[in-house]
């Protein structure tokens, strides 16, 4: 067994002491700065009845922001929210771009140019029994 | 070793009798402790508050209740603030029966006093900050104080919370006067009222030719003996905080603003019992104002007292001194009492 | 001048022990503090914290979901407060909000209780104007019998009211002060006599047990509302002893009833079978009951409902109606308090002035059904049209019928 001497220990005692509250202190202080207060984040937007979206129509729906799409197939809803920065996309003649770094999109939301890498999210689209159509973000 | 930075801002050694525990009190350097104290939870206090009428009082409520150690820091805020009033006066006090202030000290003494107006004035700004339904009826009569001062009146109470009604307008300046507009001058009075300590040759003692005990101490005793005394105030503070919560009341809203505390935060009771006896200009801002004036005017209207009484308690050379500062003390003290009694 | 190495390491130690010591007991106290349970109702957004300690408490109604209401838009109070003085203290009417002098502003607002008429949302104004809230009637007795007014015409309420298109003719009541009455016997009536209107705190005693305003009739146990309501509700009030009009006090029973027939009614009344078997609510309507919005004289004025609503007489049938209009208000009502399956199609009885009993159903074969607002028990009853009943036509009201039907005791 190896000896410490009383001085040794006496050093490594006060200084464990040192950094552990330091550290504490710094987590305390980290934690105080984290806190949010709870707020709630809509993540369902009622969009409607299904008859103001005719077969065929692209409408776009600013408040989420999203594309709804009434293709033949039936309801889909394109995030118009870029993936790369989270800018909200404008449309252009054959797709959309993005105002903060010029990423681009086809009207199917893959991307023709980045910065951003991965395609426009599609989201989930609920139609209720009194045939209005719900749009989830989450 | 050579000395740590804090070391460093104390000289190599002073005179053992500029620090010995009964002759300062260690008032002054606890209240420059507290200061610090008051800075970094005011910072942090910061992050959360919000200066909007809606939502301070709310915000309070979140720092209080929800924030992790939210409370904690609030309630240190709080006793800071009430303990650096106390230590203020009692710093005030020993200067006038030690006879501290004499010359070359005069000029310092006002700055002390300055600092001490800008103390009250920063407890009172942080006091509404709370911005709840106790804080209306201070802020109303205080504001409308400045309002019956003539002439200037209303430019006085637009300088405070830029005028309008004070309970639905007032958040704003009170916010910045309290962050900014009184911490600032706090800070530079401050940094040279501590300067100019050491320029006049450390705290007064009798000047060398009539000095008794010519000992001295090392920076390390005075850093320990400052270590000490933090290390009381603090354990003081901590337990305040932990046991004891900052007063806190219901926000106002539409309606309630009048609903709340009409007493003055104590240390302005004694100002709220003069207000009673009549005309609020002469009671509330002349009698205040020249009870001001005349502690102001201590160091150069009465009798100077003896260089060899510099630094005693009590000495007889500047009687007149320590009975007007007492009986100033007395007074305010009882009136404080009568308004808290009734 | 150097500083000593263990000087300053004594120093360091000591600062950090302090923080150390703070920090834990920081922790500790906040250990010591229940863990905040939020809650951010639809309906305002707002984050609250009541359910931190009130978590327990059943859901007041079906009607008034937490999750949509929270507690803060009905009761008020501090909303993030965990400490249980401030967070109680701007609540709305104590623990009742549904108080009279706060029930603007919790049960109120267009959306909620003070609608307009033409929805059907100004239950308020319905309550506020109520025999039961204004006790007009009481007031204008005794003041006229004591030669304080020359008649019989409401001129004052509990509380000062005005309705400018009360249909009644009574447009206004002053608020009622038994301290300004001349005589000792009105005076007497204030301080003894005004313990069971809306606006009073009841009696001390388990007997009179109720809350005041909305939640005086809509409470009937822990934190709930309803709108099935049974007769021992209405008898904390209408079935508590009497007023002696000698003395002008009001006489408490002392007794505990327990039987209803035997024990609940006073021996001078006479009763039918269905009026101790039924609930008051299946009977009496929601106007005659919370008022319909205009200011009344007295009891007798808004009272309205006979045995021959729901009997009819010798010549005539009670009235019906045939619900068509998926909106009516007796869905509404069968929705609150869902003990029938109110159909479409269905047939059910109505009052004089339309409202629906809508608890009640007409059976393919001529005879009725009713079940209990409060009870759901299922009773079947025939009208008098047919029957051997000998009753003169224009001799209708209840108290007729109480010559021969009433139970023996």
């Amino acid at each position: 067994m190896t000896q410490i001497s009383r001085r040794d220990f006496l050093k490594l005692a006060r200084e464990g002491f040192l950094y552990l509250s330091a550290a504490l202190a710094t987590g305390s202080l980290l934690r105080f700065l984290s806190y949010a207060p709870a707020s709630e984040q809509k993540t369902e937007f009622d969009l409607g009845s299904v008859d103001n979206y005719p077969v065929g129509s692209r409408t776009s729906i600013p408040e989420i922001p999203a594309l709804l799409i009434h293709a033949e197939s039936g309801f889909t809803a394109l995030s118009l929210t870029c993936t790369h920065l989270g800018c909200t996309l404008e449309p252009n003649n054959n797709g959309f771009a993005c105002p903060c770094h010029n990423s681009a999109f086809d009207a199917e939301g893959n991307v023709t140019q980045g910065p951003a890498v991965k395609p426009l999210r599609s989201l989930r689209i609920q139609i209720t029994d009194e045939n209005t159509i719900i749009a989830y973000t989450d | 070793m050579r000395p740590s930075f804090f070391h460093h801002l104390h000289p190599p050694t002073i005179p053992t009798e500029q620090a010995r525990w009964r002759h300062t009190l260690g008032a002054g350097g606890t209240a420059v402790f507290l200061m610090l104290i008051l800075g970094m939870t005011g910072i942090l206090e910061m992050f959360y508050y919000i200066p909007t009428p809606e939502e301070a009082a709310l915000s309070v409520q979140t720092i209080t209740y929800h924030v992790p150690f939210g409370g904690f820091i609030r309630n240190l805020h709080y006793w800071s603030a009430q303990l650096l009033l106390i230590v203020s006066a009692v710093h005030l006090l020993r200067v006038v029966f030690t006879a501290a202030y004499k010359s070359p000290r005069r000029f310092n003494y006002l700055l002390g006093l300055a600092l001490f107006i800008l103390a009250i004035l920063l407890d009172f700004t942080g006091y509404i900050l709370r911005w709840d339904v106790d804080i209306c009826y201070p802020l109303l009569t205080g504001t409308n104080l400045l309002k019956t001062v003539p002439f200037i009146g209303d430019f006085l109470h637009r300088l405070a919370i830029g005028g309008g009604e004070a309970c639905t307008n007032g958040l704003l300046r009170m916010y910045v006067w309290h962050i900014f507009g009184l911490t600032l001058p706090v800070i530079i009075l401050g940094i040279w009222h501590a300067f100019r300590v050491r320029r006049d040759g450390g705290i007064a003692v009798p000047p060398p030719q009539v000095r008794t005990d010519n000992a001295r101490i090392s920076r390390n005793e005075l850093v320990r003996r400052e270590v000490l005394a933090m290390f009381i105030v603090g354990i003081a503070l901590i337990l305040l905080s932990i046991f004891v919560p900052a007063p806190i009341a219901a926000a106002m809203t539409e309606g309630t603003t009048l609903a709340g505390e009409a007493k003055a935060p104590w240390f302005f009771l004694w100002v709220q019992e003069m207000l009673k006896w009549g005309d609020p200009f002469i009671f509330g801002i002349l009698l205040p104002l020249g009870i001001l004036a005349l502690i102001a005017l201590i160091p150069y209207i009465f009798p100077k007292p003896a260089d060899s009484d510099i630094g005693k308690w009590f000495p007889k050379s500047n009687r007149l001194a320590q009975i007007t500062i007492g009986l100033v003390s007395f007074i305010v003290i009882l009136l404080t009492l009568l308004a808290n009694a009734n | 001048m150097q500083t000593k190495p263990t000087t300053f390491h004594f120093l360091l130690f000591i600062v950090s022990g302090l923080l150390l010591a703070t920090l834990s007991l920081v922790w500790w106290n906040s250990s010591r503090q229940p863990q905040p349970i939020e809650l951010i109702p639809t309906l305002t957004g707002e984050t609250e914290y009541c359910l931190t300690c009130h978590a327990d408490l059943p859901e007041i109604s079906a009607s008034h979901p937490v999750e949509t209401f929270g507690c803060v838009s009905c009761h008020g109070g501090e909303r993030l407060a965990l400490n249980a003085d401030l967070a109680h203290s701007t609540m709305r009417g104590g623990g009742n909000p549904s108080a009279l002098s706060v029930v603007e502003t919790s049960c109120g607002g267009s959306n909620c209780h003070s609608g307009s008429e033409a929805d059907d949302r100004h239950h308020i104004q319905r309550v506020t104007t109520s025999v039961q809230s204004t006790y007009a009637g009481a007031i204008s007795n005794i003041l006229f019998t004591f030669g304080a007014q020359p008649d019989l015409t409401a001129r004052f309420g509990i509380a000062a009211i005005t309705d400018e298109n009360s249909k009644t003719g009574i447009t206004a009541l002053q608020a009622f002060d038994p301290l300004n009455a001349n005589h000792p016997s009105v005076q007497k009536f204030g301080e003894e006599c005004l313990t069971c209107h809306l606006h009073a705190e009841p009696r001390e005693g388990e007997a009179f047990a109720r809350e005041t305003g909305c939640a005086a009739c809509h409470t009937t146990g822990e934190h709930n509302l309803t709108t099935a309501i049974p007769y021992t509700q209405c008898n904390a009030c209408h079935n508590r002893g009497n007023y002696d009009l000698r003395t002008m006090t009001f006489v408490e029973r002392t007794d505990h009833p327990t039987q209803r027939i035997d024990d609940y009614y006073q021996p001078i009344a006479q009763f039918t079978q269905c009026e101790y078997t039924l609930d008051c609510v299946d009977c009496h309507t929601r106007s005659e009951v919370m008022g319909d919005g205009d200011i009344h004289n007295d009891q007798a004025s808004i009272e309205y409902v006979q045995c021959k609503t729901c009997h009819g007489a010798l010549e005539e049938l009670p009235l019906t109606k045939t619900l068509t209009d998926p909106n009516d208000i007796a869905f509404t009502l069968a929705f609150l308090n869902p003990v029938v399956d109110l159909k479409l199609g269905d047939t059910i009885l109505i009052t004089e002035k339309g409202e629906p009993l809508w608890n009640t159903k007409v059976l393919p074969d001529g005879t009725y059904e009713m079940i209990g607002k409060a009870t759901k028990q299922y009773f079947t009853f025939k009208p008098v049209m047919g029957t051997a009943c000998e009753q003169k036509p224009d001799e209708q009201e209840s108290h007729y019928c109480h010559e021969c039907h009433a139970v023996e005791k």
